[in-house]
């Protein structure tokens, strides 16, 4: 796959710059009311080309969304929210994506299974005070104030699914193990070791993206062209809420400023190893491609003290890559560990004592 | 070419093949599939709880760390010279499973009576798909067909193994559905390793600290506490359970009041665990030594540099 992005990206470079003039004389006389008109019109090849990359509703996913408002604050959290019964999925998404990624693996997800999907600090349409204090602390507080919100003092039996920099929030909402009816940890395709090292690269690898997108179907086929993502439905429901259309600039940019949050980094990764072995909840580990364990992963994973899948076919965002397998996963996890809607359930299983006493509702 | 030259000794290849693999040199395509033949039909007739006298050598994972397995040679002793019992996971993981399991096998065939192999969960079409034995099939032949062979020899594999009646062996653990050795005798073991039930448990299975059955937080099998070991043993006449499937840093690890025992035969696992290997010497009089061990010196092994991801966030 990498050879076919490769061959297409510098000719897909040129046709968007050559693009965002035309569109800039566009916007002139005729300001862009959907996304869909601002297609130039002398290029019906490309044109109709867009049509596969169109904008998708979350309404097809989830059932409602909601505000969360934050009590004695201006921080005010969108979630995402389907299903009825079962636990809480509640899926943290990761750094420049929305709670949108999760949308189309939600779809299956929440016939088992109750899903909240929420917009972290800084992303989607969430809004609070400081939009750049990404740090891990927090957008950790952060959770845990919506979940407050949400549920109050009695929250149902809760799974934390996180991705990537939101799996780094999972983690460390988990290792304060101040949530009595948490059962459950799915960490999707973050490791330490790994991480760590690939710090050095990411501003370079942030400044190499593509910036400003005529259109959002522009931005929905760069992602997907690009090679980020691989599943062009989940590009086009998670892709727009990760933009905002910049009046100044007459083109869509980045929702998310990350470059300026690299203060922020090392403190996702390090050490979160180790806080993920802590946590004495059934844990979940999804890796994308390869095994990329570091040297206290291996040790824990050869221990038998977590469960690891690779998934093949996906890229980092396996849960919108390969949606209906991250979905089968999920559902089995909470299935195999007996997760009910308020707990843990182990009728008969321990003869002596009851294991995860901590995350079993009383 | 005289009929001089033809081997009388019909191991004569066979010794051949094992001098090359002993020096880390993969046999062809077609030796493999001549040697899993052979081998296929001595382990047929092996028993699902392998009958095996002492002395022994009880061996834990190994993970295709060829050249580990070349010094837990030297330190235990020649194959024939000192009997073995490995307890599974020869392949994934490591650099060289290709040579691990082919020499493993070819010690089996030619001398059955001298070292036992049972199945580890990595014995399994699925599992190598993901840890890398599939993979280095693949770079090694040019073709999936060793792989192939291999996987379908695997399930002829003997699940478990009794020294002298009252150590029993195998890769991982007990099982709820299994309360002694003749439900395990009875089973029909020749097939990919299922998912769940009481094949798969005898594979996937740990000991735990707490009592009774646990979910295992693998993903399969159980955990089990020291009353059901205790029971199991008292049932069956045991004296100990000796199991392989955890990494131990000190390359063995007693549990459960010295009713059941963990060994790990892969040292410094991964190249990057930092961790001791061990064997363990069950004598003539069935008393029992550990031998520990460090990594072999290594010979062109590629460092533990991976390529950094491209994703981060």
């Amino acid at each position: 796959m990498e050879s076919s992005n490769l061959s297409s990206l510098p000719e897909e470079t040129l046709d968007v710059e050559d693009e965002q003039q035309q569109q800039q004389q566009e916007n002139k006389k005729n300001p862009p009311v959907s996304a869909f008109s601002s297609a130039p019109p002398t290029r019906p090849p490309t044109l109709s080309s867009l049509k596969k990359y169109v904008p998708l509703e979350w309404t097809g996913f989830f059932d409602k969304e909601e505000d969360v408002c934050i009590p004695e604050s201006n921080d005010v959290f969108h979630v995402y929210m389907a299903g009825t019964e079962g636990p809480v999925v509640f899926c943290l998404h990761g750094g420049g994506y929305s709670g949108l990624s999760f949308a189309l693996s939600t779809s299956k997800i929440k016939e088992k299974a109750r899903v909240v999907a929420m917009d972290l600090r800084g992303h989607g349409k969430t809004s609070t005070e400081n939009e750049l204090d990404l740090s891990v602390e927090t957008m950790c507080s952060d959770v845990f104030a919506v979940l407050k919100a949400m549920y109050g003092d009695s929250p149902p039996a809760i799974v934390l699914v996180g991705h990537s920099m939101g799996g780094s929030v999972a983690v460390h909402v988990a290792a304060k193990k101040a949530l009595p009816s948490l059962a459950g940890m799915v960490v999707v395709d973050v490791v330490e070791g790994t991480a760590m090292a690939s710090l050095v690269h990411m501003q370079k690898l942030l400044s190499s993206r593509m910036q400003h997108f005529s259109s959002m179907e522009k931005a929905i086929e760069w992602s997907v062209r690009g090679g980020s993502l691989r599943n062009i439905d989940s590009a086009r429901v998670s892709v727009p809420t990760t933009l905002k259309y910049d009046d100044s600039k007459k083109c869509y940019v980045y929702r998310t400023r990350l470059e300026e949050t690299e203060q922020y980094w090392r403190g996702w990764y390090e050490g979160l190893s180790d806080k993920f072995l802590s946590c004495p909840i059934p844990k979940l580990l999804l890796l994308a491609g390869t095994d990329r364990l570091d040297r206290s992963l291996t040790i824990g994973q050869m221990q038998g003290k977590f469960q690891m899948v690779v998934v093949r076919h996906t890229g980092h965002a396996i849960q919108e890559d390969t949606p209906d397998e991250f979905a089968t996963l999920i559902i089995n996890f909470i299935s195999r560990n007996r997760i009910g809607p308020h707990g843990i359930e182990i009728p008969g299983l321990r003869r002596t004592f009851q294991r995860n006493n901590e995350s079993t509702q009383q | 070419m005289s009929l001089d030259s033809v081997p009388t000794n019909t191991h004569g290849n066979l010794d051949e093949e094992i001098s090359q693999l002993m020096q880390c040199k993969p046999l062809s395509e077609q030796e493999v599939r001549a040697l899993c033949e052979k081998a296929k039909e001595i382990l047929m007739d092996e028993s699902n709880v392998q009958p095996v006298k002492s002395p022994v050598t009880i061996c834990g994972d190994i993970h295709g760390q060829f050249h580990d397995l070349a010094e837990l040679f030297r330190i235990g002793g020649k194959c024939p010279d000192t009997n073995y019992l490995f307890m599974g996971d020869y392949v994934d993981r490591g650099y060289y499973s290709v040579e691990t399991v082919t020499l493993l096998v070819a010690l089996k065939v030619r001398y059955p009576q001298r070292i036992t192999i049972l199945r580890g969960n990595h014995e399994s079409r699925q599992i190598t798909q993901v840890y890398g034995f599939y993979d280095e099939c693949l770079r090694k032949y040019g073709n999936a067909n060793v792989w192939k062979t291999f996987t379908d020899l695997f399930d002829y594999f003997p699940l478990t193994a009794l020294v002298e009646s009252e150590i029993f062996c195998l890769h991982g653990g007990l099982s709820p559905s299994i309360e002694t050795l003749d439900n395990i005798r009875n089973f029909d073991r020749v097939q990919e390793v299922p998912h769940e039930g009481p094949m798969c448990d005898l594979l996937w299975s740990d000991p735990d600290d707490r009592c009774g059955w646990g979910i295992s937080p693998r993903g399969a099998g159980y955990t089990f506490g020291q009353d059901i070991s205790e029971q199991f043993n008292h049932t069956n006449n045991l004296k100990l359970i000796a199991r392989a499937h955890q990494l131990v840093m000190e390359g063995y690890n007693w549990g459960h009041e010295q009713k059941v025992v963990t060994i790990f035969s892969a040292p410094n696992y991964c190249y990057r665990c930092g961790n001791m290997a061990s064997i363990l010497e069950v004598d003539d009089c069935k008393e029992h030594t550990f031998i520990q061990f460090e990594p072999a010196p290594r010979r062109g092994e590629p460092d533990v540099t991976r390529r950094t991801p491209d994703y981060f966030l």
